[in-house]
């Protein structure tokens, strides 16, 4: 947009690296828990409040990457730092920086130990997150990938539960051995495209059919490990349940997002062919990830346990719609992204409310909490209703759009299904009861009935603080499940553009270059 | 390349030998000038001698001439990448003396100690700008000699005196080996100059191809035991928990830069003629290398022991540089040493910072709780180990992606997906000890024995690690250019 132009300030830049230069400010300086609180939520209400011009200054009309920044960083290697948002990735950094301000408002109390090390942890994973979804060369998007490790971490294994060491360690080495895979797979297409890091000219790049499948399967395996999907979810359910609340809000509402970023990102618009080749495949695991992660969520009795198995089912929504290749389901699975960011981090947050008083994830520890808690069971149960995904919640919006646009795939898609895409749809649906079954089973378990034990009985209700940080979750779901369109808008032409990208196929292209490149040599030589 | 050869070896020769001329001077004199020291004032031999290695690294740059100079009729030569080697050996061979310093402050005779560190280090520096075996054999023995002694120095401790013997004799048997296979070379070709070797291996008829083969193996075996190659790692772990730890920490470093550089220009200028013979074998080892160290480490309990093994993997990794035989490799491994060397003797310096009575923080389990006690330290040894495993925003990320990239660009694809993931199993190790620092409570209280100088060298070493993860582009485009010079 024209504006961003004329003020040619590098707002990305801020974004990111704020929240890192706010951790060494307090790192230095500010001494004492107290302080160490307050100087964090300031700075990242700042960096907040810094991101929001990204969305009132965005250009709806265009597909274009916004507020971008170039400037060399290695030159020998054509590694660029190079920065910019399209309606794709604008909203996932308002959505962090937002979940950030809600995590560290929900340590306030809860942390006690060490508290300048978990604030600062947590500022330097802001950077990350916000850094991984700004980027647009290939080696800074793998840079802050990877960085995201170590705060994470440190977070899950300093302050996390009992079996942490073993979490932590899944957590570590499952992420890391999924994402130098995708080290691989850029280092191929950085020597096949021309020597260059940057993602749009990946995007512009005809790799042939030969490469695509590899340098899929590559980013696949990094992807599929964060979003999670089945087969490689089990690191999820254990980092979850060890993590303290803010790192399962963070690890729910931001983390799993980059997996299913990465496939919109880089495999449908790089790789158009072999995307949709996997199509099959990736309904498959989807589909798995919906039903079978559904019934195992339903036999959980850890309730931390139980939300990340939801979190994986409806991560297999996304995955679902993200390989349908339409402009509506594509747009469903963003908004279920979003729309996830919120619930999953209310849930988590529900739980830590009552962790926080009993000390005991256990559902079975709990019983006739709305009687003693009647304000936290209205918000439990609205979280609750969202993740069933009932009308008038962003989870609906989201999930219809996606079995929308499900049942009315692309033909792109059905063309490489053996099935009518019809089925799958259908299978999806089922979904909507599976999670209704383990959400509505939870709260009754937890929330309903009579007050059994001494222990729940003497709980307290919500505290103005707890309340606090509610607010603005209870707010953003109804809102955006009442009216979407604000955020649907930002996402249309990016998505228009995309659904263009992963159905236009790179060979033709592909097979010209192969019959010029020989051509092209001999004039060189 | 217009060589600059000057007629007579004086006086431009010296000029170009003038650092490891002082150097040699400096230890000699510093051996009768010890005597004067009195025996609580060792410290200022140590001083005299840092400063020693801090000014060879300025006099080696200064003696840098745009043109590479070879000097005594082919036997020395000063060119832009020696002098890069030169300056981290110089470099490392400086900290592993400040970090020796109340290590070793107790020790009898503490004043030879510096003395042998800075022989071994002057035959380092000969090795690195060697164009002829003959001069790389020098250096290569008045470096190894050193060192075991220096293996050997606490000489109350079994576990000291059984690394140096075993460092010796196996050290000893690979020189053998090493001069052995110069001699099928010297019986091919009749020289004992690198280039001379490599123009005559390129012509010798099919006849001699069983002499080439066995001088090759016989010399990539000799030069593997110095860098601790497998299969010829053996005597790396034994003698790396033996050796008083600042000797390890010092081993780790310069060392492997030193044989890695006359690695690289054996390659370079010997060996074109065979270079698929010698990707062939090197990859084999490298396969191997990766898999033992990378393996090997998961089930040390000892932190000297484990910080030889991930030795051994990262050499493995540096192995990749070789086998791409490129501009970009050789740079790549330079690079690579580089931050390994800032890497690896931090951590050992934060390990010597641990010792306290009796235990010497080389368990693992000694490591509990460091973040609480010495939240600094344990910041630190975390970056190193984050570092270690190739975590970005720290430097050891680049070092891997240089070598890395540059062996995808050769066309080893396949081996840079092994490689990774075994860097992938490598990171478990290394974040194991982050646990210990992080996620456990202390056991024992702790005892530092720290000193300033020491503390402001681990702080620089780190924030070094930091900087060059942010901007490595001027240290890569410096040993670009130190590599293209070579070629």
């Amino acid at each position: 947009m024209d504006l961003n132009n004329v003020l040619d300030f590098p707002i990305l830049s801020l974004s990111i690296f704020l929240p890192t230069l706010g951790a060494l400010v307090i790192w230095l300086f500010v001494h004492g828990d107290k302080a160490v609180r307050w100087a964090t939520l300031a700075v990242s209400i700042a960096t907040f409040v810094v991101t929001l011009p990204l969305a009132f200054m965005f250009d709806k009309g265009t597909a274009h990457m916004q507020f971008e920044e170039l400037h060399p960083w290695i030159a020998t290697f054509n590694v660029n730092y190079q920065l910019g948002v399209d309606g794709i990735s604008m909203p996932f950094i308002i959505l962090t920086s937002l979940l950030t301000i809600i995590c560290i408002i929900s340590a306030w109390e809860c942390i006690q130990t060490r508290v300048k090390e978990y604030m600062l942890a947590f500022l330097i994973l802001e950077t990350t997150l916000i850094g991984v979804f700004c980027a647009l060369d290939a080696i800074l998007f793998y840079f802050f990938w990877e960085a995201m490790l170590i705060p994470m971490y440190l977070i899950i294994g300093v302050w996390g539960g009992k079996n942490r060491v073993y979490a932590t360690l899944k957590f570590f080495l499952y992420t890391l051995a999924g994402s130098v895979l995708m080290l691989v797979a850029v280092l191929a297409m950085y020597f096949k495209a021309g020597h260059t890091f940057s993602l749009l000219a990946y995007m512009d790049y005809p790799f042939d059919f030969a490469w695509q499948f590899w340098i899929w399967i590559g980013f696949f395996i990094a992807f599929a490990v964060k979003v999670p999907m089945w087969p490689v979810h089990t690191w999820l359910p254990d980092a979850h349940t060890e993590a303290p609340t803010a790192g399962s809000v963070i690890l729910a509402g931001i983390l799993l997002k980059m997996g299913a970023y990465g496939f919109l990102r880089f495999s449908l618009p790089m790789l158009p062919d072999a995307s949709q080749y996997f199509v099959p495949f990736m309904v498959i695991l989807s589909l798995i990830a919906i039903v079978y992660i559904s019934l195992v969520a339903m036999m959980q009795t850890d309730m931390k346990r139980l939300i990340a198995y939801s979190s994986i089912a409806h991560m297999g929504f996304v995955t679902l719609g993200t390989f349908m290749f339409t402009q509506v389901a594509l747009e469903g699975a963003l908004f279920g992204m979003i729309s996830h960011g919120f619930v999953a981090a209310a849930l988590f947050l529900c739980v830590g409310v009552m962790y926080d008083r009993l000390h005991t994830r256990d559902i079975a520890a709990y019983g006739g909490v709305a009687n003693v808690m009647p304000i936290f069971a209205a918000v439990i149960i609205l979280f609750a209703m969202a993740n069933v995904a009932l009308p008038g919640a962003s989870s609906f919006v989201a999930e219809i759009m996606v079995l929308i646009g499900t049942f009315d795939a692309s033909a792109v898609t059905q063309a490489n299904l053996p099935v009518s895409v019809k089925w799958v749809a259908i299978i999806a649906t089922t979904s909507v009861v599976l999670s209704a079954c383990y959400t509505l089973w939870m709260c009754k378990r937890v929330v309903f009935g009579d007050v059994n034990k001494a222990s729940v009985g003497a709980m307290k209700d919500m505290s103005a603080r707890e309340l606090g940080y509610f607010v603005p979750l209870i707010v953003l779901v109804i809102w955006l499940g009442l009216y979407p369109t604000p955020v649907l808008d930002v996402m249309h032409e990016s998505v228009i553009h995309l659904v263009a990208q992963a159905t236009t196929s790179k060979l033709d292209a592909a097979a010209a270059l192969a019959q010029t490149a020989p051509m092209l040599n001999a004039v060189h030589h | 390349m217009a060589n600059v050869t000057f007629p007579y070896p004086f006086p431009e020769h010296l000029f170009a030998l003038m650092p490891e001329m002082f150097v040699a001077v400096i230890a000699m004199a510093l051996l009768l000038l010890d005597l004067f020291i009195a025996r609580d004032k060792k410290a200022t031999t140590a001083y005299i001698a840092i400063a020693t290695c801090l000014t060879a690294a300025v006099l080696s740059v200064q003696a840098m001439m745009p043109e590479p100079i070879i000097a005594f009729y082919g036997f020395f030569v000063l060119d832009q990448f020696a002098v890069l080697a030169k300056v981290l050996i110089c470099l490392g061979t400086a900290i592993g003396m400040i970090l020796s310093i109340n290590y070793m402050k107790d020790e009898a005779n503490v004043g030879e100690y510096y003395v042998l560190m800075l022989f071994s280090m002057l035959g380092m520096m000969l090795m690195v700008s060697a164009t002829n075996f003959i001069t790389m054999y020098l250096g290569l023995e008045l470096m190894a000699l050193c060192i075991y002694v220096l293996v050997g120095y606490q000489r109350d401790l079994l576990r000291s005196n059984e690394a140096a013997l075993k460092y010796f004799i196996l050290g000893a048997l690979s020189s053998c080996m090493l001069l052995y296979g110069v001699t099928f070379f010297y019986g091919v070709t009749g020289s004992f100059d690198f280039v001379t070797i490599g123009k005559g291996l390129a012509t010798a008829d099919s006849g001699a191809h069983t002499a080439i083969m066995l001088g090759l193996v016989f010399i990539i075996a000799g030069l593997g035991f110095k860098v601790s190659m497998a299969p010829f790692h053996m005597w790396t772990p034994d003698a790396y928990e033996g050796a008083p730890t600042p000797v390890t920490a010092f081993m780790s470093a310069a060392p492997k830069v030193a044989g890695f550089a006359i690695f690289i220009r054996i390659l370079v200028d010997v060996m074109p003629a065979i270079q698929h013979e010698y990707t062939m074998i090197l990859t084999g080892m490298a396969v191997l290398t990766m898999a033992v160290g990378n393996l090997a480490a998961i089930m040390q309990r000892n932190i000297k022991r484990m910080l030889a093994y991930s030795t051994i993997a990262h050499v493995g990794f540096v192995m990749l540089g070789l086998i791409a035989a490129n501009d970009d490799g050789y740079a790549g491994i330079m690079v690579y040493l580089s931050i390994y060397l800032f890497m690896t003797m931090g951590a050992f310096g934060i390990i010597i910072l641990m010792r306290r009575d009796g235990i010497h923080g080389e368990m693992l389990d000694d490591f509990a709780g460091l973040s609480r006690v010495r939240p600094g330290y344990a910041l630190a040894m975390g970056l190193m180990l984050f570092s270690l495993a190739g975590i970005p925003f720290l430097g050891g990320f680049w070092a891997k992606y240089v070598v890395f990239m540059a062996a995808v660009e050769a066309g080893h694809l396949y081996l840079v997906l092994y490689a990774l993931l075994f860097s992938a199993v490598g990171a478990f190790y290394y974040i194991r000890v982050v646990k210990y620092i992080y996620f456990d409570e202390e056991k024992v209280a702790f005892n530092f024995q720290e000193s300033r100088l020491m503390q402001a060298t681990v702080v620089v070493m780190t924030l070094a690690i930091v900087a060059l993860g942010i901007y490595p582009d001027p240290l890569i485009d410096l040993c670009k250019h130190a590599v293209a010079g070579l070629i």
